[in-house]
């Protein structure tokens, strides 16, 4: 795949942008403001899926995390007073910078090599970076049909092929919404329940 | 002689370093070093809510990888590929999943221990 012309330009933007969000997610001080950075780098992907014409996991990316899982975590950070942190008053990092830094190293060689592996321009493959090179301009950036029909054969794959998978997954959500909700009782509502247990 | 092809290898390196047009690899490394960055978080912050938002981060680059697959099997000539984005909508979902039942401990763990930082966490019963 080579992406040519408006979308190389995007490509670069929102990979930018999603590599920025990603940092300061990492690096800043205040939960919220990471998790708004983390909601630049989400919909920066999501951009980039579209980039990609994975329009329904696009649809999926903005519905189920920038508009789920991250209202979740904002609920739950302004349920948790976190303000020390952003004070200046606690540390911001735990004392395992050495672990960090050696661990994101050796992924770091690990992922590249295996990338240079990967790279049909790579000077590790010598042998196919001649059939890789005559197969990109097969590639015809304007698209087949004007509306695009992905959600439909993502769809189509989802409930022929995935079907199973489909299914457990329906059943994790499931023990998950319970899971979550038997967690997050306050003791109060614990004793009301174990008393309302004694009482039936 | 070894000079030689050290500078050959260079200069090939350079060249496909300048090479700004986005291949399928250019997606690869974005979505490495989105997973490292996210790894670094896990290992070196100390706020368990930031923790899982790097959980977040590194699930999201597999989702990058994934998607970028599905596309180049797509380009390359299968068209009808969409294992790859199967594959991203399932990690969509146990990450939710996942967010939900940890942010369930977090507010918990919160309510016993007035904490969230992880070096601070270290008793399984008290």
């Amino acid at each position: 795949m080579i992406l040519h012309g408006a979308e190389a330009w995007f490509f670069w933007a929102l990979a930018l942008l999603a590599l920025v969000g990603g940092l300061f997610t990492v690096l800043s001080r205040s939960a919220v403001h990471s998790a708004i950075w983390l909601m630049t780098t989400l919909i920066s992907t999501a951009g980039l899926f579209l980039v990609m014409r994975a329009e329904f996991v696009m649809g999926v990316q903005i519905l189920v995390y920038v508009g789920g899982v991250m209202v979740l975590f904002l609920f739950v950070i302004m349920l948790v007073n976190v303000s020390e942190e952003r004070l200046d008053r606690a540390r911001l990092f735990s004392r395992q910078w050495l672990l960090a830094v050696v661990f994101a190293g050796l992924l770091a060689v690990i992922f590249s090599y295996v990338i240079r592996l990967a790279d049909p321009y790579s000077s590790l493959q010598p042998a196919r970076a001649g059939a890789a090179a005559e197969a990109a301009p097969a590639y015809n950036p304007q698209g087949a049909t004007p509306v695009s029909r992905n959600a439909e054969e993502v769809g189509w794959a989802l409930y022929t092929r995935a079907a199973l998978p489909f299914e457990i997954a329906s059943v994790l959500l499931l023990v998950a919404i319970i899971g979550s909700v038997l967690l997050a009782r306050t003791p109060r509502q614990e004793r009301l329940a174990e008393r309302e247990e004694d009482g039936a | 002689m070894t000079l030689l092809a050290l500078g050959c290898l260079l200069q090939q390196e350079a060249g496909r370093l300048l090479d700004f047009s986005p291949t399928t690899t250019k997606f690869l490394i974005l979505s490495s070093i989105l997973f490292i960055i996210g790894v670094g978080g896990v290992l070196a912050r100390r706020n368990i809510i930031v923790i899982f938002m790097s959980i977040e981060l590194i699930l999201n680059a597999v989702n990058i990888n994934f998607i970028a697959f599905a596309r180049h099997w797509q380009a390359v000539g299968r068209l009808g590929e969409h294992t790859g984005e199967l594959f991203a909508i399932f990690v969509i979902t146990v990450a939710a999943a996942e967010a939900a039942v940890g942010l369930g401990i977090v507010v918990s763990l919160y309510r016993n221990r007035e904490t969230v930082a992880v070096d601070e966490i270290d008793l399984l019963k008290w």
